[in-house]
C-alpha cells in the first residue's frame, strides 16, 4: 500500500507552493487590496464571526430553557418567546447575511475584474445593515415585533432594510456591469436572483399600514395573509438560505479544490429550474389549515419536483472534487464544504418529502420541523459559512491561518454538535408526532399533551448538549481566526 | 477521470492569484435527468388525483375526489358511529349499573382516561398521583367529599369551593397567636406526632369549644365524611379534611399547620358540567362527567 507523501498542512495556504493543476496556470500571490474594495469584505466577514457567535450562544440558550424552563428567570425580555425571533433573525440575517455580503462583494468583483460600483452604496449597505441588526436587538427582547416569522421587524425597520437591500443590488448590478469579463460566473447569477427575489420578497410580505411609530397592520389578512407569509418564509429558505449560499459553492469549492466547476452545463439547468420551482413551493407549510387543498397540492408537487433541481448545485460542488478526493485529507476546509453539501442534499430531499400531507400530518408542529431546519441551518448554511470564512480571511489579511489543527477540531465539534441536534429533534419530532395521534379504537387520545412534553424532555437536553458543542467549535473558530489576524503582516506606508 | 473526456467551455475567470476559475462541460448525470423527470411525471399524477389548479369557477378536484374537510368529516363519522353503541347505553345506565358491567365499564373508563389526561392532570397529576400541595391526589381513599360514584360526579359536574376560616386576629379570625398555637399542637398530637402535651390540652379545649373546629372537622378531627358529631354523621358537602391520617392538602409541618389555623385556607375545584352555570365551568356534558367520575372511581380509593 502506497504511503502518501508528509504534507505540510501550513503549505496548504501557502499559495507559492502550491502544485501546478492541470488546465491552469495557479498565479503567485498578488496584492489586489488596492485593486478591489476588500476593506468592506473584511469588515463583513468580521461582524458574520460576531453574530454568529451571538446567535448561535442565544439559540443554545433557548435549548437550555426549553429543557430547564427555570431559566427564562421569570424575566419577560429574556423569555423564550422574545428570544427566539432574535436567535433565528441573528442566525439568518446578521450572521448569513454578513456572510453572504462578505463573500458575494468579494466574488463579484474577482470575477468581474472590476472594483465595487459605488463606495457610497458599499458604505450604506454595511452600516446599514449593521443598524438594522442593532435595532433588531433593542426592539425584539422589548416585544417589539410584528409577528411574522422571520420577518418580525417593525415596519420601520423594513423601510431601513428595504434601503439597504436596494442599495445592494444597485451596487451589485453596477459591478457586473462594469466587468471587464465577457461572461458572468455562475456565482454571481446565483447571488443576483438572490438580491433580486429578497427584495421582491421582504416588500410583498410587509406591505402594511403604519398607525404609529412601532405598530403597523399588514394589507394581507386572513388566509392570504398566512400564504404570503409562507411564500415569503419559504423562498426566504430558498433564496436567502440556498440560492446566495450556492453561490459561494461555485466560486470557493473550484477556488479552494484547485479544480474546473464539474458541469457547466448543469449549472445552467439547475439554475433555472430552481429558480422556477422554489418560488411556488410556499404552501406545502400550510397542509391541513384553512388554505384551499388545491394550493397545498401544488406547493407539495412543486417540493417535489425541486428535490433534483436542489442536488444539481450539490452535484457540481461535490464532483468538482472528482480527481482530487485525496485533498479532502489534508483539507479541512474542503471537508467543511463536502459535509455542508451533504447536509444539503440531505436536507433538500427531507423537506419535500414532509411536504406531502401524509408526511406532513406526522411531521408538522412537531421537532421533527426543528431537526429540519437546523440540519439544513447547521448542516448546510453554517459549515459552507464557516469554509468560506476560512478560505477568505488569510487570502483577506495576506497571511496564512493561524492553525490548522484548529480548523480540524472545530469541523469535528460543528459535525458531531449537529448530529446530536438533529438525531434528537427527529426521534423526538416523530415520537411527538405519533404520541399526538395514539388513539384507541373509539377515538380516546391515548396521550395528554403533558406527557407528550414530559416524553420529550431527554431529548431536549440532548439537543442543547449538541448546541454547546456546535457553539464551542464556533468560539475556537473565532480564536483561530482572531489569531490569524493578529499575526497578519502590518501594512507600513 | 470525466475531465480526461470533457473540456472546459473555455473560459476562465479570477486568474490574477491562485487557481483560475474554468468550468468542465459535463454533460448532465443521466441519473439526476431521469430523476428529474420522475419528479415531474409524480406531479402530474398527483395532480390528475388530487385538487390542483385554479381553473375558472373553481379548481381541478381530481378523480380521487379528495378533499381534507371529506377527510376530516370521515374521521369523526366512523369514530362517533363505533361510539354510538356504547354511549347509548352509557347514557341510559346508571353509575352503578356501569360499575357492575366490566365491558361499559372498561368503556367508560377509557374515555375518562383521555379526558383527565387532558382536563384533570395538570392540577391533579398524571392518573391523579398529585402535583404540588393544595390539589387532593385521588390515587388514595383519603376523600374530601366522598368517594362514592355519586360523591365523586357531584364534585366533577359542579365543583366545590373549600373554606377554611382564618382564626389570627390580626388575619379576621378571633384568636391570638398563642391560641392559634395551642391549637396547632393538638392537631398535631390528633396524627400521633409529638407536641407540647400542656399547650395541646389547652388547644383541645379550644378545638371542641370557641374555636368550633369539630363542628366540621367532627369531634375525633377525622373529618366531615368519616367522622361524627354528637354522635350524627357529618355532612359530606362539607369537605372538612381527616386531621389523624398522614393526608395534608396543604402540607402537615408543624409551621404549615399554623399557617393554615391562622390565615385559612380557600381552595376551588372548577365545576365541570356543562349545566353548572359556573363561569368557570368547562361543558363537559354528563356522558363525559359520567366517564371520568368512573375512572377517577377507579383509581384506588373509590367506595
Amino acid at each position: 500500500m502506497a504511503v502518501p507523501p508528509p504534507v505540510n498542512p501550513s503549505a496548504k495556504y501557502d499559495p507559492v507552493v502550491r502544485a501546478p493543476a492541470r488546465g491552469a496556470t495557479p498565479r503567485p500571490p498578488v496584492d489586489l487590496s488596492e485593486k478591489y474594495d476588500f476593506t468592506v469584505v473584511k469588515w463583513f466577514s468580521i461582524a458574520a464571526m460576531v453574530y454568529g457567535l451571538v446567535g448561535f450562544l442565544v439559540g443554545d440558550l433557548l435549548a437550555w430553557q426549553l429543557t430547564f424552563p427555570v431559566l427564562n428567570f421569570d424575566l419577560p425580555y429574556i423569555s423564550f418567546g422574545r428570544l427566539r425571533p432574535l436567535h433565528t433573525s441573528a442566525v439568518i440575517f446578521a450572521f448569513g447575511g454578513s456572510v453572504l455580503f462578505a463573500t458575494s462583494y468579494y466574488v463579484v468583483q474577482r470575477t468581474c475584474k472590476a472594483r465595487l460600483f459605488s463606495s457610497l452604496l458599499t458604505s450604506i449597505t454595511f452600516w446599514g445593515w449593521n443598524l438594522v441588526v442593532v435595532l433588531v436587538v433593542v426592539t425584539y427582547p422589548l416585544g417589539l415585533v410584528q409577528g411574522k416569522e422571520y420577518a418580525e421587524p417593525i415596519w420601520i425597520i423594513d423601510l431601513l432594510i428595504t434601503v439597504v437591500w436596494v442599495a445592494y443590488l444597485i451596487n451589485f448590478v453596477g459591478t457586473l456591469a462594469r466587468r471587464k469579463e465577457p461572461h458572468i460566473y455562475v456565482a454571481n447569477w446565483f447571488f443576483l436572483a438572490f438580491i433580486i427575489t429578497v427584495a421582491v420578497l421582504h416588500i410583498v410580505n410587509n406591505l402594511e399600514v403604519p398607525v404609529n411609530l412601532t405598530d403597523s397592520y399588514p394589507v394581507w389578512a386572513g388566509v392570504q395573509g398566512a400564504l404570503i407569509q409562507w411564500w415569503y418564509g419559504h423562498n426566504a429558505v430558498g433564496f436567502f438560505l440556498t440560492a446566495a449560499f450556492l453561490g459561494i459553492i461555485y466560486y470557493f469549492v473550484p477556488k479552494q479544490a484547485e479544480r474546473p466547476i464539474y458541469s457547466y452545463r448543469l449549472s445552467i439547468v439547475h439554475f433555472w429550474s430552481l429558480m422556477f420551482l422554489y418560488i411556488w413551493a410556499g404552501p406545502h407549510h400550510l397542509q391541513y389549515t384553512a388554505l384551499p387543498d388545491w394550493v397545498g397540492t401544488l406547493g407539495a408537487t412543486f417540493s417535489i419536483m425541486l428535490i433534483l433541481p436542489s442536488w444539481g448545485g450539490m452535484i457540481n460542488g461535490i464532483m468538482t472534487l472528482s480527481g482530487v478526493w485525496h485533498k479532502l485529507r489534508t483539507d479541512p476546509i474542503l471537508r467543511f464544504f463536502i459535509i455542508s453539501l451533504s447536509f444539503y442534499g440531505m436536507s433538500t430531499f427531507e423537506g419535500p418529502v414532509m411536504s406531502l400531507k401524509s408526511v406532513n400530518a406526522l411531521s408538522h408542529y412537531t421537532d421533527w420541523g426543528i431537526g429540519h431546519v437546523h440540519s439544513g441551518g447547521l448542516g448546510w448554511v453554517a459549515m459552507v459559512s464557516f469554509a468560506a470564512l476560512y478560505h477568505l480571511v488569510p487570502k483577506l489579511w495576506q497571511t496564512r491561518i493561524h492553525s490548522v489543527a484548529m480548523i480540524n477540531l472545530h469541523f469535528w465539534m460543528a459535525t458531531i454538535g449537529i448530529v446530536f441536534y438533529i438525531t434528537a429533534m427527529w426521534i423526538s419530532g416523530v415520537m411527538q408526532g405519533l404520541m399526538a395521534r395514539a388513539h384507541d379504537t373509539f377515538g380516546n387520545l391515548t396521550y395528554s399533551f403533558a406527557e407528550i412534553v414530559q416524553a420529550t424532555h431527554p431529548y431536549y437536553f440532548i439537543r442543547a448538549v449538541g448546541g454547546l458543542i456546535f457553539l464551542s467549535g464556533a468560539i475556537l473558530m473565532a480564536y483561530n481566526l482572531w489569531m490569524t489576524v493578529r499575526h497578519a503582516p502590518r501594512v507600513t506606508a | 477521470m470525466a475531465d480526461k473526456q470533457v473540456e472546459t467551455t473555455g473560459h476562465q475567470w479570477d486568474d490574477e492569484e491562485g487557481f483560475p476559475l474554468q468550468e468542465f462541460n459535463n454533460p448532465l448525470p443521466r441519473w439526476w435527468l431521469y430523476s428529474f423527470y420522475a419528479t415531474i411525471l409524480f406531479a402530474v399524477i398527483y395532480w390528475i388525483l388530487y385538487p390542483a389548479w385554479p381553473i375558472p369557477g373553481g379548481f381541478t378536484k381530481g378523480v380521487l375526489g379528495w378533499s381534507q374537510y371529506q377527510e376530516l368529516q370521515k374521521e369523526m363519522t366512523d369514530a362517533q358511529s363505533a361510539r354510538k353503541v356504547f354511549d347509548d347505553r352509557l347514557s341510559a345506565a346508571s353509575l352503578e349499573e356501569i360499575a357492575a358491567n366490566p365491558q361499559l365499564l372498561a368503556y367508560a373508563k377509557a374515555g375518562g382516561r383521555a379526558l383527565f389526561a387532558n382536563q384533570c392532570a395538570g392540577c391533579h397529576g398524571t392518573e391523579g398521583s398529585g402535583t404540588t400541595q393544595g390539589f387532593p391526589i385521588l390515587v388514595d381513599d383519603d376523600w374530601l367529599y366522598g368517594g362514592t360514584l355519586q360523591e365523586i360526579y357531584a364534585t366533577i359536574a359542579n365543583g366545590r369551593s373549600g373554606t377554611m376560616p382564618p382564626h389570627l386576629q390580626a388575619a379576621g379570625g378571633a384568636f391570638s397567636e398563642a391560641q392559634v398555637n395551642d391549637l396547632a399542637d393538638f392537631v398535631l398530637t390528633l396524627s400521633n406526632r409529638p407536641a407540647d402535651k400542656a399547650a395541646a390540652e389547652r388547644g383541645k379545649a379550644l378545638f371542641m369549644g370557641d374555636a368550633g373546629c369539630h363542628l366540621c372537622h367532627g369531634d375525633h378531627g377525622r373529618g366531615s365524611v368519616l367522622d361524627t358529631l354528637g354522635g350524627q354523621p357529618l355532612d359530606h358537602n362539607t369537605g372538612a379534611p381527616n386531621l389523624t391520617d398522614g393526608i395534608w392538602l396543604h402540607g402537615g409541618d408543624r409551621a404549615t399547620i399554623v399557617q393554615t389555623i391562622a390565615r385559612g385556607r380557600a381552595s376551588k375545584m372548577p365545576a365541570w358540567g356543562v349545566d353548572s352555570g359556573e363561569s368557570l365551568g368547562r361543558n363537559l356534558g354528563p356522558l363525559a362527567v359520567k366517564q371520568l367520575a368512573l375512572y377517577v372511581h377507579g383509581l384506588g380509593g373509590g367506595k
